[in-house]
C-alpha cells in the first residue's frame, strides 16, 4: 500500500501545491486586508461604530468572510482532489492496470484515500495552520482569542473531507453527468447546511462523521464494483443509496421550491400582518404582500386615508409617520441557552466600541470589556464594575454572568444583575447609574439604550422581573410599570416614543413558546403612559401571527417532496426536542406521497424480479423516504434490459439465469452450421 | 470436464443496454497452451477478457480462472495472472525505471532480469518518461511489466495493436521466447493472423458476440475448405448449403467457402450441375477472413459499363 500511497502523492502533488498556493495567497490577502483596515481606522465617529461592529473582521479567525472563504475553498478543493484522484486512473486500461494487481480493493481504496487526505491536509491544513499561528502571535491581531474560536474553522476543514469523498464517488459512479453522477455531493451539501445550525458542537461533529462514513463506504464499495451498484459488497449498497439520497432530496426540494414559487407566488400565504404605531400613538394593522404597497387599516378596519390626496396612504408616507420603538427580550437566566454552536464559538466576544487609539470588546468569558491598542495591536487592560484593571479578569468582577456573550446592550451602558453602569472608555472609568435597592431577589434581565435621533442618549430602559423602568441618562425614573404578572409569558417588551416628549406606549408581546403552550390565544398588550399622569389607557390586540402549527398550501406542497423520515427527524436536530414539535400534518402529506411511491417501487421490483428480501427492504425504504427515496431507487439501480422469453413469450430480465415467468433458461445461440467445436487437450495440441 | 482448465466459463453473457456484447460463452482452456481469441472489432473479445479478470461484472453466467470465481478474484490469484491491456496505458509521468519499481513492489515473484531483458529488447532507456514513448515502446514496457512477475497465466488483449512491423516482431519474439514453457498458459486476442498461425495451439472465434469456433488450429485449418464450380454460362443461384461461409460469383465460376465440407454439401452442389467441381487449397488467413468476414454471396461479374477500361 505504501507504493500506492507514494504513487498517489506523486501524481496529485501538483494539484495540492496549486491549492496550497491559492489558499495561502487568499489568506495572505485576508491578513493584509485586516492590517489595512486597522491602519485606516483613524478617528471614528459614533455613527460609524455600528457599521464597524457589523462589518469589520475584528478577529479574522471567526470573521464571516474568512470562514466563508475557508468553507468554500475546503469544499471545492476537496471535491476536485477526490475527483481527480479517480479521474487519473479512470481510463479503461489504466483502471485495469491499477485494479489488476495482487492487492485487495480495500487496499487500493485505503492507499488512495490516505494519500488524498494527506494532500488535502497539505493544501488546506498547512495554510490554515499558518494563518492561525499568525493570529496567535501577539501584535498581529488586536482582538481576544480563545481556543474554542477554532472550532468553526476546524469543522469547516473537516467538512471538506466529505466533499473529497463525494468527489471520488462522482469520479467512480457509472452514471450520466446530467443524471445521478454527481448526486453524492448532496450528502456533503446537506451536512454543510445543517452542521452549523446544530445547538451543540458534538452534534455537528456526529453529522460530519456520519456523512463521512456514508460517503467513504460508498466509495469503498465503488472500488469493488468499478462504480456500479451491482457487484457492491453488502455494506456498499446501503451506503451508496444513502450517499445519493440527500442529493435526490435537494434536487427535488429545489424543483418543488421553483414550482411553488411560480404557482403560489401571489397566494394569501405570502401575506402577513403586524401592528404599527404612529407618532401620535394610533395603532394600525399593516398587511404586507409581495408588492411594495401594504394594506393599512386602523383597528376598526377602516383604511388609512391621506388627508392631502384623499386616497389610501402609501407605505412610504406611512413609514415616515411611525414612532421609534425599542425592543428588549429580557433574559433572567432561567432560559436554556439557545442558538447555534457555530455562532456561540464565533461570537465569544463582541466588538463594543472604538476610540481613536483603542478597540474595546465585551469578552463573555470574563464578563468584562477588554481594550486593545490599535497601534501595537496588543492587550491594554480590562474594564469591569470595579473599574479598570491591567489584566483581563480584574479581580473576578464581571458584568455578565458568562452565559452569553451579548451582554453589551448599547454603546454607553452595560449591566450586572443588580446595577446599570455608564461606561467612559476615554477615561477607562465606569459609573453606576441605577442600582436595585430593597429587593435582593430582583435581578435585571435586560437593558436598552434609547437614542431618538440616532446619536444622543435620551433614555435607558431597564427590565427586572417586577418592573419595567424608563430612566433618564442620569438614572432618574421617568416611569415604572409592573411587569410581574406578565413575566415570563410576555417575553418581548418594546417601548414606543410618541410625538409628545412625555408620552410613551409600552408593548408587551407573548413569546412564541408561550403562545404554543396556550394555543395562540394570548393577546398583545399595549399601554399608553404619561410621565406625569402614569397609565393613560391600555388595550389588548388580537393575535396576528400565524399559529406555527397551521400550514399553508405551499408548505403542504413542499412536504410532498420531503422524506417522512426526515420530517420526523428534523425537530430532533434541535436542543429541546419534543414529540409535539414534529409537524404531524406535514408528515401526513409526506406519508401520502410515500404511499403513492410504494406501488411504483413494488411494481418495478416485480418487473425486474427482485428477491423477496430486496422487495421488502425497498418497500420499507420507499415508505420512510417517499419521493426522494423513489428517485434514489431509480438512480442507484442499474436496470437490466428485458427481452422476450422464447418459451412463454413474456418479457424477462436478462440478468437472471432462468425466466422469472416460466422458469425456462435462455436459448443457446442459434446454430448456423459454421460452428467448429472440439474438446481441447493441451497434450493433443502440443503433439 | 477438463480438471486442468485454466479458464472455464458457462453461459457467460454481458449486455450493454439491450445489446449483448458476449452471449452465452462456454469455454474451457487447458493449462499450458497458447490460446488465440479471435473476432472482428466489437465482437466481444475485450469484454470477455475484462469479465474473466473481474474487471467487468457479467450480466449472467459464471466463470472461473485458475480455479477461482471471476467475480471475486483474490489478490493471490491476480498475482498469478499477467494482463496486458490493448492500449498499453501507463502513468505518463513515470519513467521506465519507476514503472518497474512501482510494479515490482506488488509482486513477490518479480524478476528484474526479465524486466530488464524485455525493455532492453525494445531499446528502452530507464530514464525515458512514459508519456514520451512511442506506442511500440509503450507496448514493450507493458510487456515487461506483465512478464516480470512470472505469471502462470498471461492474458494479452491484442498485444500487437497499432505497432509497426519492427515493434510487432519484437513483441512476438519476446512473447515466444519468454512464455514457451510447459507450465505457462497464454490467452491472447489478436487480429494478426500470422501471429496466431505462428504461436497458437487453439483458437476461439467470436462472431457477433457468439462463440462459433473453439478447437485446435489444425482442426480449424482442416474444417474450412473452398470449392470451385465451373459453369458454361452464368452460375445459377446458390442454394441453401449447410456450413456455407462465403460464395464468390465470377463469369462462369462459383467459388464457395464452407465449413465441414461433406456429403450433404457435395450433394447439394452437384445438383447445380457444374461442368467441373474441384477443391481449392485455402490459406489459414483466407479461412479466417472468410470466417470473420461478411457472410453471403459476392459477385465479381462486372456490368458492361464497369468493364470498359
Amino acid at each position: 500500500m505504501k507504493t500506492l500511497i507514494l504513487k498517489e502523492l506523486r501524481e496529485n502533488v501538483k494539484l495540492a501545491l496549486l491549492g496550497f498556493g491559492i489558499l495561502t495567497l487568499m489568506l495572505a490577502l485576508n491578513a493584509h486586508s485586516y492590517s489595512t483596515d486597522l491602519k485606516n481606522l483613524g478617528a471614528i465617529s459614533d455613527s460609524q461604530q455600528e457599521y464597524l461592529q457589523k462589518y469589520l473582521p475584528w478577529q479574522p479567525l471567526v470573521s464571516s468572510g474568512f470562514l466563508t472563504l475557508t468553507g468554500f475553498f475546503c469544499a471545492i478543493f476537496g471535491a476536485v482532489l477526490g475527483w481527480f484522484q479517480i479521474h487519473n486512473d479512470r481510463h479503461r486500461d489504466l483502471w485495469a492496470f491499477l485494479i489488476h494487481r495482487p492487492i485487495t480493493r480495500t487496499g487500493i481504496f485505503l492507499g488512495k484515500t490516505i494519500a488524498g487526505l494527506m494532500l488535502y491536509v497539505l493544501a488546506t491544513g498547512l495554510p490554515l495552520a499558518g494563518f492561525v499561528t499568525w493570529v496567535l502571535v501577539p501584535g498581529h491581531v488586536a482582538a481576544p482569542f480563545e481556543w474554542a474560536m477554532l472550532w468553526p474553522l476546524a469543522m469547516l476543514f473537516l467538512s471538506g473531507t466529505l466533499y473529497y469523498f463525494a468527489g471520488m464517488l462522482t469520479g467512480l459512479r457509472q452514471a450520466r453527468w446530467y443524471a445521478s453522477r454527481a448526486l453524492g455531493l448532496g450528502v456533503a451539501l446537506f451536512v454543510s447546511l445543517t452542521f452549523k445550525s446544530e445547538p451543540h458542537l458534538w452534534q455537528a461533529l456526529i453529522f460530519i462523521l456520519i456523512g463521512g462514513f456514508i460517503l467513504a463506504t460508498a466509495v469503498w464499495g465503488g472500488f469493488h464494483s468499478h462504480g456500479f451498484y451491482r457487484g457492491q459488497p453488502a455494506a456498499g449498497k446501503p451506503a451508496l443509496t444513502g450517499a445519493l439520497m440527500p442529493g435526490c432530496g435537494l434536487v427535488l426540494a429545489l424543483a418543488t421550491i421553483l414550482l411553488v414559487e411560480s404557482l403560489l407566488r401571489n397566494s394569501d400565504s405570502y401575506r402577513w400582518s403586524d401592528y404599527q404605531m404612529t407618532k401620535d400613538g394610533i395603532i394600525y394593522k399593516v398587511t404586507h404582500g409581495t408588492g411594495d404597497q401594504s394594506d393599512i387599516v386602523d383597528l376598526a378596519g377602516q383604511p388609512l386615508i391621506d388627508a392631502k390626496t384623499g386616497r389610501m396612504m402609501g407605505t412610504a408616507d406611512f413609514n415616515r409617520r411611525l414612532c421609534t420603538r425599542v425592543q428588549i427580550n429580557p433574559d433572567f437566566g432561567d432560559r436554556a441557552p439557545r442558538g447555534r454552536w457555530f455562532d456561540r464559538d464565533c461570537y465569544r466576544f463582541t466588538f463594543w466600541r472604538a476610540t481613536p487609539d483603542t478597540l474595546w470588546y465585551y469578552w463573555g468569558r470574563y464578563g468584562r470589556l477588554v481594550a486593545y491598542d490599535i497601534g501595537t495591536r496588543r492587550f491594554i487592560g480590562s474594564l469591569g464594575p470595579d473599574g479598570f484593571a491591567q489584566n483581563v479578569s480584574g479581580d473576578g468582577n464581571r458584568f455578565g454572568d458568562g452565559r452569553n456573550n451579548y451582554a453589551v446592550a448599547s454603546r454607553r451602558i452595560i449591566n450586572t444583575t443588580q446595577a446599570v453602569y455608564e461606561l467612559d472608555p476615554d477615561h477607562h472609568t465606569v459609573k453606576s447609574i441605577f442600582t436595585i435597592t430593597n429587593a435582593p431577589n430582583e435581578t435585571i434581565g435586560g437593558i436598552g439604550e434609547v437614542s431618538l435621533n440616532g446619536y444622543d442618549w435620551d433614555y435607558t430602559i431597564v427590565v427586572t422581573r417586577d418592573y419595567i423602568r424608563l430612566l433618564t441618562p442620569d438614572g432618574n425614573v421617568v416611569w415604572r410599570f409592573a411587569y410581574k404578572p406578565n413575566h415570563p409569558d410576555y417575553g418581548q417588551i418594546s417601548v414606543a416614543f410618541l410625538d409628545s416628549r412625555n408620552q410613551f406606549a409600552l408593548w408587551l408581546t407573548p413569546s412564541g413558546h408561550t403562545q404554543e403552550k396556550t394555543g395562540w390565544k394570548l393577546p398583545m398588550q399595549v399601554t399608553w403612559l404619561d410621565r406625569e399622569q402614569g397609565v393613560l389607557r391600555s388595550t389588548d390586540l388580537p393575535v396576528l401571527s400565524r399559529n406555527r402549527r397551521e400550514f399553508g398550501r405551499e408548505q403542504k406542497l413542499m412536504s410532498l417532496s420531503i422524506s417522512p423520515a426526515l420530517m420526523v427527524m428534523l425537530p430532533w436536530f434541535n436542543a429541546e426536542t419534543r414529540l409535539k414539535d414534529i409537524p404531524w400534518v406535514l408528515v401526513r402529506y409526506s406519508l401520502a406521497a410515500a404511499l403513492v411511491c410504494l406501488p411504483v417501487g413494488w411494481w418495478l421490483g416485480r418487473r425486474y424480479h427482485f428477491t423477496v428480501g430486496a422487495q421488502m427492504g425497498w418497500t420499507a425504504f420507499h415508505l420512510a423516504f417517499g419521493i426522494p427515496g423513489l428517485l434514489t431507487f431509480l438512480s442507484v439501480q442499474e436496470w437490466p434490459a428485458r427481452e422476450s422469453c422464447p418459451n412463454c413469450k413474456k418479457l424477462r430480465v436478462v440478468d437472471r439465469e432462468l425466466c422469472e415467468h416460466c422458469g425456462a433458461g435462455f436459448a443457446p445461440p442459434e446454430k448456423t452450421g459454421i460452428e467448429i467445436f472440439a474438446p481441447l487437450n493441451v497434450t493433443d495440441a502440443r503433439t | 470436464m477438463n480438471e486442468q482448465a485454466v479458464i472455464r466459463t458457462r453461459g457467460l453473457t454481458r449486455y450493454f443496454g439491450a445489446k449483448p456484447a458476449v452471449y452465452d460463452l462456454n469455454l474451457e482452456m487447458p493449462r499450458g497452451c497458447v490460446f488465440a481469441f479471435l473476432g472482428r472489432n466489437g465482437s466481444g473479445k475485450t469484454t470477455t477478457i475484462r469479465m474473466l479478470l473481474g474487471l467487468l461484472e457479467p450480466t449472467r453466467g459464471e466463470g472461473t480462472i485458475l480455479g477461482h470465481d471471476i467475480r471475486s478474484l483474490p489478490p493471490e490469484i491476480r498475482a498469478r495472472i499477467g494482463y496486458l491491456t490493448e492500449e498499453h496505458q501507463l502513468y505518463g509521468w513515470m519513467n521506465v525505471k519507476e514503472c518497474g519499481e512501482f510494479q515490482s513492489q506488488f509482486y513477490p515473484r518479480w524478476n528484474e532480469k526479465i524486466f530488464r531483458g524485455v525493455i532492453g529488447h525494445f531499446g528502452l532507456k530507464p530514464a525515458a518518461r512514459v508519456k514520451d514513448l512511442s506506442r511500440g515502446e509503450r507496448a514493450g514496457l507493458c510487456l515487461g511489466l506483465t512478464l516480470a512477475p512470472e505469471p502462470e497465466l498471461l492474458v494479452l488483449d491484442d498485444p500487437a495493436m497499432g505497432l509497426d512491423p519492427v515493434a510487432h516482431r519484437s513483441l512476438i519474439e519476446s512473447m515466444i521466447y519468454l512464455t514457451r514453457r510447459s507450465d505457462r498458459t497464454i490467452f491472447f486476442s489478436s487480429h494478426q493472423l500470422a501471429d496466431v498461425e505462428r504461436v497458437a495451439d487453439y483458437i476461439a472465434i467470436l462472431d457477433r458476440s457468439v462463440l462459433r469456433v473453439c478447437c485446435s488450429l489444425e482442426m480449424f485449418r482442416n474444417s474450412v475448405q473452398q470449392v470451385r464450380l465451373r459453369f458454361p454460362g452464368a452460375p445459377p443461384p446458390v442454394p441453401k448449403i449447410p456450413g456455407l461461409l462465403q460464395a464468390f460469383r465470377a463469369e462462369g465460376e462459383l467459388r464457395l467457402t464452407c465449413v465441414q465440407f461433406g456429403g450433404a454439401t457435395e450433394q447439394a452442389l452437384r445438383a447445380l450441375a457444374p461442368t467441373q467441381m474441384e477443391m481449392v487449397p485455402i490459406s489459414l488467413e483466407d479461412a479466417f477472413i472468410s470466417y470473420l468476414g461478411e457472410r453471403g454471396e459476392k459477385s465479381f461479374i462486372l456490368s458492361e459499363t464497369e468493364a470498359q477500361p
